[in-house]
């Protein structure tokens, strides 16, 4: 199993629209797809995953409609919308821009020592 | 938006579903975790655990989730507020000014609304499909409108079918009590029908039935009373029912209480008791004859349109029965006609006077609250200006716009809404304030108090929500829109987004100039107009003259009782100290009150085919023309040997003599009148009648002993060169002293008591005044905001200047040239707007054309003066500016 790293707070969300963005998922398919994304599990809890699940789905950004997992269990499937969509690249965008920045500003500091 | 509507509509219709949903979805994701975890080879006993345990409590997570679709929305308006608050807390200074502001404009709305509620669009509170309530009215042959006879009334109700019910209503001051103490009430002499026309039912008791709706007089003493009236007189006991009351000496019986909130069925006037019109006569003691005299058009007449019929088609049947009336009862009615209103258009009442003045006040408080939302729009900006910081890095955090866009919303909206709820209270103070506007008079007694009822209510908050909106949108998109990166990297000062800024405060500002120069300009036409107005020589000299009004009826006297009084009272006036002339008449000029006309025939003088012979009349006692310093062209005075048992007489104005007597001495001409013949005695100037602005009308006077009339009120005039205050005070303890039962009303100078002539001429003067004033002012302080501001941006171009060499004085006009430039775009931009909506105006004004240079000079200068104030504290501030530390500044 690779090590296990918290995962930053407020980017679960980002994660979930990133997992969904290639096709629509059950719960349980999103945290397999974070997980593959992140090479390791960084969820402490994984119920934490449904609260985010519903949040993102009454802000309009996931659209959600009930069909067969590869299981053959009937799941609920989350699909990215359009302000979803949006939403992702605006959040990927800033989210690039904050890292470059930072590690600017950490290359900098090495410079200088 | 629509998302999230969505989801709340999803929320509600399939609450239970969805729980089941979030069951079955839960459920899955621990089984197939618990397939993955036996496949990567634990137990399926132990996989079960591990995957219970690395979800976590499933019942805490349903919860959660349970809540997240709840509460987003309110739970991310409460944080908007609790951040709002804390924001506003931390610049008390913007947060009072913006409150302040949106107070001012809020309450002037919402008093002139309740105002205009009470007597335009609710003219009948309490009335059930009010919609339906016509007023019908009388037309002279000159056009001129009447008060209606019973007669008449009688014969429209019971032949024509256009209305499903008909009631007159005669307004009527009543005494209750005893000789001893007397109280004066406002009553309304209405028909048996008034109440179930008006769809009215009785708090308790009951209303008039039966018998009580014919038409034979004086057989009901039964009296209805308003609900206040109940509350203050019998502490709303129910044993008030059936219990006897004495009105004008005599006894009548409380039969029914009327609903709270009802008032009667003249708009803005309030009621104590109703009784019945048929008892006219005895509460008035002049026998029966008034009701069967056409001549007498006394009443209002109201009636409720028969079910399915409109307006158009029931006018259309009043026309036409009008004209048969007018030729079956030619001798009374030739050439009148009548037609009928919906009650707002009536022509009596305070609708009349007041629907121009309330409409442009409406107008001026709808530009004073425009103002209003650009100054606090314009504080928004400002400080939206200096939190960008603040913004780029909420939104560098990932806040999404929107969310950035609503919290500012919220701000502007806990400010109107702080702004309405002191803009309410104020305006309770406020309402009642329309007395005050109201010179004292007949009118000012019978008016009721506007309620803040539900409707202005309703009014304020939807205002509130605009203000909120109009004020609070740009600034919020403004900071919203604003570049993350140039903002960052600017350390806050991102100069081409402020500089967007600045200039739409600049916009903001030059049209907050214009919008008060267009309420300047309004006010300065309506004040020029009233001081014309006022300027006009009634023809008789007010000064010096007080006046009282006896109601002879009131006081249940006959004809010798009231000679005698009228007699006793002269001789006691005259008495006092410093008393020049005492006279007494039947009308006072230029009041507000009823007038009667009579029909004459002119010796030697032909009518044309459709002459209008009706002409108005005073009855007055010997004195009169002195008292009033009314000049006596020719011939003699009364005197009092004028009475019933010598020849009749009578005194014409020069405008009679011009129009019946072309090439004739006037003095002995005979008229006829009343079925007697006239000798013209005398001639005096021509006076105004009813309106300062009137041209000259044929005019006549009767010796107030030769011609008696029951119902009279006698007005005493005295002329005194004393102190006006003791000629009103000698009037009410003279007259107590003669006869304690029957009490003066209407003690006051004539000065004050036909300013009602101009009575709405000066509430447009004095309110759009206020408004006007309170708009420039509110300018003034946008102005000096933006002036403040541009001040501190360019410290340091100012420094640098001085630095060059640049002197105080050169600072100084820079900056005031500043405010110059605003202020001549707001006054170019305000003139153009003023001229075109001066038209409107053309007709309220009396020889004042609306595009009048005087009040433009005026407003000119004085919008000047302003501008100058506005930047001279900014421009002081500039020249003070030490170029050290100017260049310093960042």
């Amino acid at each position: 199993m690779p090590e296990q790293l918290p995962l930053p707070p407020g980017t679960l969300e980002l994660l979930i629209l990133k997992a969904v963005s290639l096709g629509a998922l059950h719960g349980y398919g999103i945290l397999t797809r974070i997980e593959q994304i992140t090479r390791g599990a960084l969820l402490t809890e994984q119920g934490a995953l449904y609260p985010a699940l519903s949040r993102l789905e009454h802000q309009g950004l996931l659209d959600s409609e009930w069909g067969i997992s590869s299981t053959n269990r009937r799941a609920k499937f989350y699909r990215l919308t359009t302000a979803g969509r949006r939403r992702l690249r605006e959040e990927a965008l800033s989210w690039n821009r904050v890292a470059a920045a930072i590690g600017a500003v950490l290359s900098a500091k090495l410079q200088e020592g | 938006m629509f998302a999230r509507l969505r989801s709340l509509w999803r929320h509600f219709r399939h609450r239970t579903r969805t729980e089941g949903e979030l069951d079955d979805e839960l459920r899955v994701h621990l089984e197939e975790r618990a397939e993955d975890l036996v496949r990567s080879g634990l137990s399926a006993e132990e996989a079960r655990r591990r995957a219970h345990i690395e979800f976590g409590s499933a019942e805490n997570y349903k919860v959660s989730v349970r809540e997240s679709r709840r509460l987003t929305w309110l739970e991310d308006f409460l944080s908007d507020l609790r951040f709002g608050l804390r924001a506003l807390g931390g610049s008390p200074g913007f947060a009072v000014v913006a409150v302040l502001t949106l107070t001012v404009g809020i309450a002037a709305n919402t008093t002139i609304f309740s105002w205009i509620r009470s007597v335009l669009l609710n003219p009948l509170p309490g009335a059930g499909a009010p919609e339906r309530v016509v007023a019908l009215e009388s037309i002279a042959p000159s056009g001129e409108w009447f008060l209606t006879s019973y007669l008449d009334f009688r014969d429209f109700r019971i032949y024509t079918k256009c209305f499903e019910s008909m009631s007159v209503a005669y307004p009527m001051g009543l005494f209750t009590g005893d000789d001893r103490s007397v109280e004066r009430v406002r009553a309304q002499l209405v028909s048996g029908s008034f109440f179930d026309l008006l769809r009215i039912r009785p708090e308790a008791g009951r209303f008039f039935a039966g018998s009580e709706l014919d038409d034979v007089q004086n057989a009901h003493p039964v009296v209805v009373i308003s609900h206040s009236y109940w509350a203050s007189h019998y502490r709303s006991d129910p044993s008030a029912i059936g219990s006897s009351i004495r009105l004008n000496r005599h006894l009548y019986t409380i039969v029914g209480i009327a609903p709270p909130g009802f008032q009667g069925s003249q708009p803005g006037l309030s009621f104590d008791m109703w009784a019945l019109a048929t008892m006219h006569g005895q509460l008035n003691a002049a026998g029966d004859w008034m009701l069967q005299d056409r001549k007498t058009r006394m009443f209002y007449v109201l009636a409720r349109l028969a079910p399915g019929l409109t307006l158009e088609q029931a006018r259309r049947e009043v026309r036409a029965f009008a004209r048969r009336m007018a030729e079956a009862d030619a001798d009374t009615n030739q050439g009148m006609s009548a037609d009928i209103f919906p009650m707002w258009k009536s022509h009596y009442g305070l609708q009349e006077s007041l629907l121009a003045p309330l409409s442009i006040l409406m107008g001026a408080a709808g530009v004073l609250l425009l103002i209003v939302c650009a100054n606090v729009a314009n504080l928004l900006l400002a400080r939206a200006t200096s939190r960008h910081k603040e913004f780029s890095v909420r939104l560098a955090l990932g806040a999404p716009r929107s969310r950035l866009v609503r919290q500012l919303l919220t701000e502007s909206f806990l400010l109107a809404f702080c702004g309405a709820l002191a803009g309410l209270g104020l305006a309770q103070q406020l309402t009642g304030a329309l007395q005050y506007l109201i010179p004292g008079g007949a009118l000012r007694y019978y008016l009721s108090r506007p309620p803040v009822d539900f409707g202005v209510l309703v009014f304020t908050v939807l205002l509130t929500v605009g203000v909120a909106f109009v004020a609070g949108m740009a600034p919020a998109l403004h900071a919203a829109h604003g570049n993350v990166n140039e903002a960052l990297k600017e350390g806050g000062r991102s100069a081409s987004s402020s500089r967007t800024a600045q200039r739409f405060r600049g916009l903001l500002v030059v049209s907050e100039m214009a919008l008060a120069v267009v309420a300047l300009v309004g006010a300065g036409l309506f004040v020029k107009s009233f001081r014309i107005a006022r300027a006009i020589h009634p023809g008789f000299d007010t000064h010096q003259v007080a006046m009282a009004q006896f109601s002879m009826s009131s006081a249940g006297y006959d004809r010798q009782h009231a000679d005698s009084f009228c007699r006793r009272l002269r001789e006691q006036l005259e008495r006092g100290p410093g008393v020049v002339s005492v006279s007494y008449a039947d009308y006072v000029p230029l009041g507000f009150g009823g007038d009667s006309w009579e029909d004459l025939q002119i010796e030697g003088y032909v009518p044309g085919a459709s002459e209008n012979m009706k002409i108005y009349r005073t009855l007055v006692s010997p004195g009169y023309f002195q008292s009033l310093k009314i000049p006596l062209l020719e011939g003699r005075d009364f005197t009092l040997q004028d009475d019933r048992d010598h020849l009749p007489v009578m005194i014409v104005n020069q405008e009679f003599v011009r129009r019946f007597l072309r090439n004739q001495y006037p003095i002995g001409v005979k008229v006829n009148g009343w079925g007697k013949w006239f000798t013209i005695v005398g001639v005096v100037q021509d006076t105004k009648v009813f309106r300062l602005t009137e041209p000259p009308r044929p005019y006549f006077y009767v010796p107030i002993r030769q011609i008696y009339r029951p119902e009279m009120t006698y007005t005493f005039f005295v002329r005194t060169s004393a102190p006006l205050n003791d000629a009103i005070a000698a009037l009410l303890t003279d007259a107590k002293a003669i006869d304690p039962a029957s009490p003066p009303v209407n003690t006051i100078s004539l000065e004050e008591f036909i300013q009602q002539s101009l009575f709405s001429q000066k509430i447009a003067a004095n309110l759009l005044s206020i408004l006007a004033a309170t708009a420039i002012l509110l300018a003034a302080v946008g102005l000096y905001s933006v002036m403040a501001y541009s001040v501190v941006r360019r410290t340091n171009e100012i420094g640098i200047r001085v630095t060059l060499g640049a002197r105080p004085a050169n600072i100084m006009r820079m900056v005031v040239v500043h405010g110059l430039l605003f202020g001549l775009a707001g006054f170019i931009a305000g003139s153009l707007v003023a001229i075109a909506l001066g038209r409107l105006l053309s007709s309220t004004l009396v020889s004042v054309s609306p595009a009048d240079p005087v009040v433009y000079a005026a407003t000119a200068a004085f919008a000047l003066v302003i501008v100058l104030a506005a930047s001279a504290i900014p421009a002081r501030r500039a020249m003070r500016v030490d170029p050290m530390v100017a260049l310093r500044y960042e």
